[in-house]
């Protein structure tokens, strides 16, 4: 669903979903991740009719936490969390390929290309309550650089996903490694985990670091010292 | 008999001049007074199961630091499963797959997290100030500050984390310095608006001691505004209540104010 494939598909978790009019949402887990990078798991046109059924739950967690949700301030908090969580979500509309909009140029360029701090926010998949941070990307090109923004728009499609953030540096890397084939691709993210911070062990002031180093980045410390000096520094 | 119950509670707000908000949030008009005769209403019996959560006192919000209580650890046991499965129609309404290893369990992560995200509702000031008052000859200001606030956006659901400053002037009484802080998270626990929540804490202290006055300031980031819609990452929102000699006497706001910016 998220690019993680454990191989299993259950006959009687299929049926389900299908004749509860969700089988369309569900991609088989027997698929390969190669399909799976060319297609959508949901499909933006749908979001508008899945939204009735996301407000009828969320007006239940409402009531099972013991509010009122007749009381102005939440009259219409269904239909806002719904929209809210569509929108953290909607990188499960988008893939590498859409964002890219061919912006992929040939420049005679083998020095490394660093877009450091690009603000990123995600969802624990594990709570659902939102991590972030910044992300620092490198790459060194081979004859094809990539439009600027689109790093950050690469970083948007994976992030806005119920995500665990190893597994979201890795597909920002290879995402990016997939469509430039450049010499190497770093991604290191920093970020803060709400699910840590405001429950559980409430520590306030941990951050999370993950890194991918691919290619020539990950052969190379002296490549690798060099990313890692100029993204960290002000 | 829940129906007539919520009936009862709406006409009991359209009475409130100006009073929109919950009686179970403990919504003021900013006024410090007590009504004649508050209407109190023995709480009834907690039906058990998933109706529980919908019993509100219908006590007038003056007396919210003694009754509020509207949920216990049973009720959350009780309503886990209920919470459990609307999540789990969540993460299929929004195209996951909830049968995937790292979702398996997450409908009862998320439900454990939101119960715990709204445990302000289990708990009454009364049990948290812990008879922590004390009687001392004091009258200067006592501040705490950079006090960490985590609450939950009632609108979208989503964080609001920021620091609460509290600052009063005691009439001989003072409070435990870390009962301040309780305070503080009784209010942010719960589905809030930052005004209300400002408000509610100056409130609860101003009962408890009758200081002379009494000062809150909030300085809050707001998920839904940074994460989604206008996506404004570095905005703030800043809330304040003043009350008593706070709000009267200038100098006394200007100290407090300077305080707390040092």
């Amino acid at each position: 669903m998220n690019g993680h494939c454990n191989g299993k598909v259950s006959d009687t978790v299929e049926s389900f979903h299908c004749s509860s009019g969700l089988g369309d949402l569900i991609i088989d887990t027997g698929k390969s991740a190669v399909h799976r990078k060319n297609e959508t798991s949901r499909k933006e046109a749908e979001d508008q009719s899945r939204l009735p059924v996301l407000e009828v739950a969320y007006a239940t967690i409402l009531r099972e936490l013991g509010e009122d949700t007749d009381r102005q301030g939440l009259l219409r908090t269904p239909l806002r969390a719904a929209k809210a969580m569509q929108f953290l979500t909607k990188g499960y509309h988008e893939t590498v390929d859409d964002v890219l909009n061919n912006a992929i140029f040939d420049e005679d360029h083998d020095e490394m290309v660093i877009v450091k701090d690009i603000d990123m926010f995600s969802l624990c998949e594990h709570h659902l309550v939102p991590f972030f941070g910044k992300v620092h990307i490198g790459y060194i090109p081979n004859k094809k650089v990539v439009g600027l923004s689109k790093l950050a728009r690469i970083v948007e499609v994976f992030s806005r996903r119920l995500q665990v953030q190893e597994r979201l540096t890795k597909q920002i890397a290879t995402g990016i490694a997939e469509a430039l084939q450049p010499k190497g691709v770093a991604v290191v993210i920093e970020a803060a985990h709400m699910c840590m911070v405001m429950r559980g062990v409430q520590k306030m002031n941990s951050r999370t670091v993950t890194s991918t180093m691919l290619g020539v980045y990950l052969e190379d410390p002296k490549t690798r010292e060099e990313f890692l000096t100029l993204s960290q520094h002000a | 008999m829940e129906h007539s119950k919520q009936t009862q509670y709406t006409s009991n707000e359209k009475t409130d001049s100006g009073d929109s908000g919950s009686v179970l949030n403990g919504h003021f008009d900013g006024m410090v007074k007590r009504p004649a005769g508050g209407t109190g209403r023995a709480a009834a019996p907690q039906p058990p199961g998933a109706e529980s959560g919908s019993h509100r006192p219908a006590a007038s919000v003056m007396e919210s630091w003694r009754e509020e209580r509207t949920r216990s650890v049973e009720d959350n046991e009780m309503s886990l499963p209920s919470l459990a499965a609307a999540y789990t129609t969540i993460l299929r309404g929004l195209g996951e797959d909830p049968q995937r290893q790292g979702l398996l369990k997450t409908p009862w992560r998320a439900a454990t997290a939101m119960q715990f995200f709204t445990k302000g509702y289990q708990e009454k000031i009364i049990d948290v100030l812990n008879d922590a008052i004390f009687d001392e000859d004091h009258d200067e200001m006592v501040i705490v500050k950079d006090i960490d606030m985590f609450s939950m956006c009632e609108h979208h659901l989503v964080p609001i984390f920021g620091r609460v400053h509290i600052g009063y002037l005691p009439n001989k009484r003072v409070l435990g310095l870390s009962k301040l802080a309780r305070i503080v998270e009784i209010y942010s626990r719960r589905l809030q608006v930052q005004e209300r929540l400002t408000k509610q804490i100056a409130v609860a202290i101003t009962e408890a001691l009758q200081p002379t006055g009494v000062g809150v300031v909030i300085e809050a980031t707001h998920m839904c505004m940074v994460m989604r819609g206008v996506q404004k990452m570095n905005s703030k929102t800043v809330t304040s209540t003043m009350l008593g000699v706070f709000r009267e006497d200038p100098k006394t706001r200007d100290e407090f104010l300077t305080l707390i910016r040092s």
